[in-house]
């Protein structure tokens, strides 16, 4: 599904990602750990195509050079970026901005968009599954949430939108331990043979609720080692230090 | 200015007035050929060189002479609520149409009031006593809620070219009593001036809500002046939605006269182009516990200027004032420009005021978000904008009016 090689980015001129290399099959889910600094977010930005980043390397997402797609293409083509610090957006309906973001996708797919009525009833569903309060969904986008319920907000909004592949940038930073099993939950429900997951977390904990099937470790722009489940287990133990 | 004196001859003289009307309108035309269209070394002009603009918009600006009555083309009437109607029709009122109203309670008088007195020396104004032709005072009699909203059509048909239209309505509320007006202009017509002065009255308890919509875009210059008297316990809520012409002024002279007295001026500014819009407000706090709020939007594109002038006095006998101003301006492009003004000036020492502006460019991280999201980079920049003008809009009090100024910025829900 996602091929990265040798991939490099610099912005204002300073090197963040050196050389990164990663695979990712459809059904599989990645974690990718690290220290404060070692180029996640930025990875996580690249690949949903921010701009601002000088790059180079290749990276092959469905058979197309992603690189080439812009932000919004990405989008329509299955990739979903949740927030490690989503948003606020003043004066925008949650449900609307749903409903665009939906329909967006689903005309660029050339699939029937969905009208009002049909799509409160899909956010319904989708909002009781994760426990997510409706009445939320009537304010403004994030503008006034908690910290918890912008994090859920955005595993709603994956789960709506369905994507292929997920990046969760730092989704567990901030959530208390109710709020983490419930995101783990919503994240857990979208698995499936076809879809795919990228978990950026600086900690093993998100991962005791979300399995990984690989888990990596990112220090200084580079992965330096990559292993099962039980590398996050190893690494909370030993920490970075023994590694870099 | 030759031009203007031959035909202010011309004109009073085809208008038939009494000698007294004669020597009034006399009086303030030499007040205004003395001063002129008004230039940017006046201060409270210095942003919009309305001299300038005017030579530079309009070649050979003639008064209006033509006072006969023509027939409106009522599909521009609004159709989504029922209202009463005044209509002036390149300057000559037309209709007149309070059937939804018990007419005991309501009084229309087409006799210019000359004794106004508006404490300033205007010039525009002075020009708009000079030559207003077409008169109309509406005043709701004491207790009397108005059924339905008054809108006063303001419309231009296209083969009105260079000419000054002068235009007048003065509303009175009279105690306890309660009018939604709506301004609306519909311009068909090209490089006209159109100066309207408007005086508003209101009454111990009484209650206006006054929305100003220039929303088509045209290529007329205006002028409104608002002044406001407001009595004991009265409100007044005033809304400016400002995105048509391709220049206008509204200012706003608010005078909070007596206790518990609020006025609210929310505006927005929505340009594009060379559109250059201006608002300016003086709020005079003359009594003990009056309050004011202002909140200006503005949404500057291509190369347009907005400007936001607005002026909080607090009276030394004005304690317990509770002031406010607030103004928040996008620029879209590094060719547009935005002026504010804010002035706080107090002569009290138990008051709450304060203002605040800012400016800037759409929020980039803002933008990859939605766009993350599947939205094209035009649909985030729409919802962006119409967020950011939703919040001046949300301030309007009454349903109806909401949802149409929604419906004209485009904001769908």
């Amino acid at each position: 599904m996602l091929q990265i090689k040798g991939l490099k980015a610099k912005i204002d001129n300073k090197e963040i990602l050196k050389g990164l290399n990663l695979e990712i099959k459809p059904g599989e889910v990645h974690a990718i750990m690290g220290p404060n600094g070692s180029g996640k977010s930025t990875l996580s930005n690249v690949l949903s195509g921010k701009k601002g980043y000088v790059i180079t390397g290749d990276v092959t997402y469905l058979n197309e050079n992603l690189l080439d797609l812009e932000i919004e293409e990405r989008a329509h083509k299955g990739i979903f970026l949740a927030f490690q610090y989503p948003l606020e957006i003043p004066g925008v309906n949650t449900n609307i901005f749903l409903k665009t973001s939906l329909n967006a996708i689903k005309k660029a797919k050339g699939e029937k968009e969905l009208d009002a009525i049909e799509f409160l009833k899909l956010v319904k569903q989708k909002a009781s599954e994760l426990k997510f309060d409706e009445k939320i969904l009537s304010r403004q986008l994030n503008v006034g949430f908690s910290g918890g319920e912008k994090k859920k907000n955005e595993i709603l909004q994956m789960s709506i939108l369905n994507p292929k592949l997920s990046i969760l940038d730092e989704t567990d930073s901030g959530l208390d331990i109710d709020a983490l099993k419930i995101v783990s939950e919503g994240v857990n429900a979208l698995r499936s043979k076809e879809s795919s997951f990228l978990i950026i977390t600086h900690y093993q904990r998100l991962l005791e609720y979300i399995r990984p099937d690989f888990v990596h470790v990112l220090i200084n722009g580079k992965i330096v080692k990559s292993g099962g489940s039980e590398l996050a287990l190893e690494l909370e133990s030993k920490g970075y230090e023994s590694l870099s | 200015m030759e031009q203007l004196k031959i035909d202010f001859n011309k004109v009073i003289e085809s208008l038939k007035l009494s000698d007294e009307s004669i020597n009034y309108r006399n009086k303030n035309f030499i007040q205004f050929i003395e001063n002129g269209f008004p230039n940017k070394r006046a201060e409270d002009w210095k942003f919009s060189d309305l001299n300038q603009i005017i030579s530079s918009n309009i070649e050979n600006l003639r008064l209006q002479s033509n006072f006969e009555i023509s027939k409106i083309d009522e599909t521009i009437f609004i159709d989504k609520f029922l209202h009463n109607k005044i209509v002036f029709l390149n300057g000559v009122i037309s209709n007149v149409d309070f059937s939804h109203e018990n007419d005991t309670k309501v009084l229309l008088t087409r006799d210019l009031n000359q004794n106004e007195n508006f404490n300033e020396v205007n010039p525009l104004v002075s020009l708009n006593n000079a030559l207003t032709a077409n008169y109309i005072r509406v005043t709701v009699k004491e207790n009397y809620s108005f059924n339905k909203p008054l809108i006063i059509y303001n419309v231009t048909t296209k083969d009105l070219k260079s000419t000054a239209l002068n235009l007048k309505t003065d509303i009175v509320l009279e105690k306890n009593s309660s009018l939604k007006v709506i301004n609306l202009f519909d311009d068909n017509s090209e490089n006209n001036f159109i100066n309207i002065v408007q005086n508003f009255d209101i009454a111990q308890d009484a209650t206006l809500k006054n929305y100003k919509i220039d929303h088509k875009i045209n290529s007329n210059i205006k002028y409104c002046y608002n002044n406001i008297n407001l009595e004991k316990n009265s409100v007044s809520e005033n809304f400016i939605f400002s995105t048509g012409s391709k220049f206008i002024k509204n200012e706003i002279n608010c005078n909070l006269n007596d206790q518990y007295s609020s006025a609210f001026i929310n505006g927005i500014l929505n340009l594009t182009k060379s559109q250059h819009h201006e608002i300016k407000t003086n709020i005079n706090h003359l009594a003990e516990n009056t309050k004011s709020y202002q909140l200006i939007k503005s949404v500057l594109n291509d190369n347009a200027k907005g400007i936001y002038q607005g002026k909080i006095y607090v009276d030394s006998k004005a304690q317990k004032t509770n002031g406010y101003q607030l103004s928040k301006a996008l620029l879209l492009n590094e060719n547009t420009e935005f002026d504010g003004k804010p002035e706080l000036e107090i002569y009290a020492d138990d008051v709450k005021c304060s203002h605040g502006a800012t400016s800037g460019n759409l929020d980039e991280d803002a933008i990859f978000y939605l766009m993350s999201r599947g939205l094209s980079h035009q649909q985030s920049k729409e919802l962006l904008i119409n967020g950011f003008l939703l919040d001046a809009v949300e301030k309007i009090t009454d349903e109806e009016i909401k949802d149409l100024i929604k419906k004209m910025i485009g904001i769908t829900e």
